[in-house]
């Protein structure tokens, strides 16, 4: 046998190719039914806050802020209750980041409010001293893409059966005829914010993206399965 | 098994990738030089406004040097050494040569294409395969060119045997392949939603924890099949041709690398110890890490035994300095890699700055030091003249070595120290520090870091100069050198 | 919990397979080299004579390759 495989390299190939490839059917594909349970009450993203978690992308906050949290007391004490597989069922892709330059995110929802976080995108070291983290200011002018938002709601309603509402349909007028209902959620959020720009800009029917980030950033944590946190 | 006279190796191809490699390794080791220096100035991150950020910036500089700088080293030594293992010319099948060719172009497209959208923000957010699905697509494109230029050479190979570097440029090309596809697997949402929003975008198959799980399977196998695999496919050619001396055992090198191929694959998960992927799995990562040793310290050995006897040559040749110093710290890194997936261990490395620490021992020290080592010894043979200068080559080995060991030095107290800090308790059992105290607390070391990256960078300019210059007006070599390269 | 029990057996019974497969190679290669049907460290050599004119470097063994060898 293994003088044969010596000899004919498409069949030693084949042999690697199944080496290889064990690991991965023994270990990954059992788990997927197991794994990809959401916690009871679990909602998915809105549509802002799933525009949010692009400007998170965009901006690559995962290269420094992980999103979760071990199961330590140190950790728990520091950023609460630690992670659970079933909260992370709505997150295409899981952003739990492998470094922590600056803290862990997965609840700051329950800690940190609008008005923080607006203080800090602007600039860092005004609410946390010593901060190297850099000031996001172009958050503040950019305009979130909510309309790529809104075709992410529609692909993982109708690929993945994520729980969403009728009103979340394919084409172009669906999305029209639900756009206002996100705009009321950015309105709640900017009238908590004190910029300018970003105030004007709501009123004319436009959300920045520092906008669509905060509300992801609030949902982070508890309050999307758990009505009694904040 | 004729002898044809007239026939010559056509290294057209491995000169287009050897061109890249000195480009994007330039281009990659600036942006992650200036990424360290923003941590230790964040004033630096106010460059380029929006684009310069650490954050932007540091999948960019991960990118160009794994997808630029180090593939374009495991093209251009592959299509150099196949040829000359197989006995075969590229010149001898016209098919051949246009495929190699093509791919050269491809690759140029995605390349450049990448460094422009993730310049601008579209990213996957995963790590190692930020690229968007065009560029994934484009990807698979060139790959399997890859794969028909490879079994195409050796379809009509005269060497009949296949030199142990070809099993582990196989290896690459099939466990690349695989896991690529699975962990990109995504779809584009545009289509999905009746053309609402970006064309770019996509959104992951997997949710979670799955999503984590194949996510890393793929993030640490990429480091097996493109960091580990092709490398030690380059020193198994490499250094027994520039030292004269044939591998110290061969049967060694066929037996460590099945070890390799099944051990790999299996120590995936310890990148995802005490998270929420199921218990066994994650020992399941932990053993088998530690088992990974073996095989890795059974090439790394070979290669030190391979210089058995012929030690004074370290002496007089810089590259073997180059290539010894290189199997080193592949020991010191697959030694370090295990210990870091102990459980206990990684409660307290993970997340610090000890895990950038370790990938560079590697990275640099291991990868950086073969390709460029490779790259030298090829240069006297594709381009016919000698190296232009050996002492420049002595002076950039022990600016970047002295690089190295500060990077990982710094590093490792910095992960350790930032590791017991988030853990400190006083004696009422609250913890002792606020977040921003582990972090300003490691400023000297981020600085250190800084100056270590400028030394690499600037080893590496030397590394591009002596390059350009060998090509251009170095002297004219009248014979092919047959193992020690020579160089002024 | 069929799927993790089958998994447990697949799992156990794929290793046994790869170690049996990985030992009995390490045996197979010893063996063919004392009977003197092979001789991989010449093998080695393939990197250091690797002129496209030099004469190719195989296994002494009797080469029954020919038509299959070639992919």
């Amino acid at each position: 046998m293994f003088h044969w495989l010596e000899k004919n390299p498409f069949f030693f190939a084949v042999g690697v190719f199944l080496v290889i490839a064990f690991a991965g059917l023994v270990e990954i594909l059992p788990n997927f039914a197991e794994a990809s349970r959401p916690v009871a009450g679990l909602r998915p993203y809105t549509v802002l806050e799933l525009a949010g978690k692009e400007v998170y992308k965009k901006d690559n906050c995962i290269a420094c802020h992980s999103q979760l949290i071990r199961p330590f007391k140190a950790e728990t004490d520091r950023y609460g209750q630690y992670s659970l597989s079933g909260e992370y069922a709505y997150d295409r892709p899981f952003l739990w980041g492998s470094k922590r330059t600056g803290p862990d995110l997965h609840r700051v929802g329950n800690y940190r409010t609008t008005e923080w976080h607006e203080n800090h995108m602007w600039d860092p070291t005004s609410v946390v001293p010593g901060s190297i983290m850099p000031a996001y200011k172009h958050q503040f002018t950019n305009i979130a893409d909510i309309a790529t938002a809104y075709a992410e709601a529609v692909t993982v309603k109708n690929a993945f059966h994520t729980p969403y509402g009728d009103d979340i349909q394919p084409g172009k007028k669906a999305f029209e005829a639900y756009k206002p209902k996100v705009l009321a959620e950015a309105k709640k959020i900017a009238a908590q914010m004190k910029n300018k720009d970003v105030k004007d800009a709501v009123a004319a029917g436009k959300i920045p993206e520092v906008v669509a980030l905060i509300a992801y950033l609030n949902s982070l944590g508890t309050s999307r399965y758990d009505a009694k946190s904040k | 098994m004729q002898s044809n006279a007239a026939l010559e190796y056509d290294y057209t191809v491995a000169k287009l990738y050897t061109y890249t490699a000195i480009l994007f390794g330039f281009v990659g080791m600036l942006i992650g030089t200036l990424i360290a220096a923003q941590l230790a100035f964040p004033e630096l991150n106010y460059l380029l406004g929006e684009y310069g950020t650490f954050s932007r910036l540091r999948p960019l500089h991960t990118n160009v040097v794994i997808y630029g700088f180090t593939v374009s080293g495991i093209f251009a030594t592959f299509y150099y050494l196949a040829q000359r293992v197989l006995k075969v010319s590229m010149a001898e099948s016209k098919f051949i040569m246009f495929m190699g060719k093509l791919q050269f172009a491809l690759y140029l497209v995605a390349a450049t294409a990448m460094v422009i959208t993730e310049l601008m923000g579209y990213t996957q957010s995963k790590e190692y395969a930020q690229m968007e699905w065009p560029l994934d697509l484009l990807i698979v494109v060139i790959w399997v060119i890859w794969g028909i230029v490879m079994f195409a050479l050796i379809g009509i190979r005269r060497e009949k045997a296949l030199y142990i570097s070809m099993w582990y440029f196989i290896a690459c090309f099939l466990g690349v392949a695989m896991l690529y596809l699975f962990n990109n697997m995504a779809i584009p949402t545009y289509f999905a939603a009746g053309g609402v929003g970006s064309i770019m975008h996509s959104v992951s198959m997997y949710s979670g924890t799955n999503d984590a799980l194949v996510q890393w399977w793929w993030g640490h196998n990429a480091v097996a099949f493109v960091f580990t695999v092709p490398i030690v496919g380059m020193i198994y050619y490499f250094l027994p041709k520039e030292s004269g001396q044939a591998v110290y055992s061969y049967k060694l090198s066929l037996l460590s690398f099945w070890g390799l191929m099944f051990v790999y694959l299996w120590a995936g998960s310890h990148h995802l110890l005490w998270s929420t992927v199921p218990d066994w799995m994650q020992t399941m990562g932990s053993i088998f890490s530690v088992v990974l040793i073996l095989p890795s310290w059974g090439s790394a050995i070979n290669m030190l035994l391979t210089m058995k006897g012929e030690w004074n040559q370290l002496t007089e040749n810089p590259l073997i300095k180059f290539m010894v110093l290189a199997s080193t710290f592949y020991m010191l890194s697959t030694l370090e890699g295990p210990i870091q997936a102990i459980k206990s261990v990684n409660a307290i490395a993970h997340f610090t700055d000890w895990i950038p620490g370790h990938v560079h021992d590697g990275v640099l020290g291991w990868v950086a030091f073969m390709i460029m080592a490779g790259l030298f010894h090829m240069a006297p043979r594709m381009f016919k003249r000698e190296i232009y200068s050996k002492s420049l080559i002595e002076a950039q080995f022990w600016l970047q070595t002295t690089a190295v060991v500060l990077y990982f030095t710094s590093m490792w107290i910095a992960g350790i120290t930032q590791g017991m800090m988030w853990r400190a308790v006083d004696e009422y059992g609250n913890l002792m520090y606020s977040f921003i105290d582990t972090v300003t607390v490691l400023h000297p070391y981020y600085a250190i870091r800084a100056l270590s990256g400028v030394l690499f960078l600037t080893g590496f300019v030397m590394f591009a100069y002596n390059m350009i210059k060998t090509m251009t007006s170095s002297k004219v070599l009248t014979e092919e050198p047959q193992f020690k390269s020579p160089m002024a | 919990m069929g799927i993790r029990e089958l998994q447990g057996y697949a799992s156990l019974f794929m290793t046994i397979v790869f170690v049996v497969a990985l030992y009995g190679y390490i045996v197979y290669l010893y063996r063919s080299e004392k009977k003197g049907e092979k001789d991989y460290e010449k093998l080695g050599n393939i990197a250091l004579d690797d002129e496209i004119d030099s004469k190719p470097i195989n296994t002494s063994d009797p080469l029954p390759d020919e038509k299959k060898g070639a992919k």
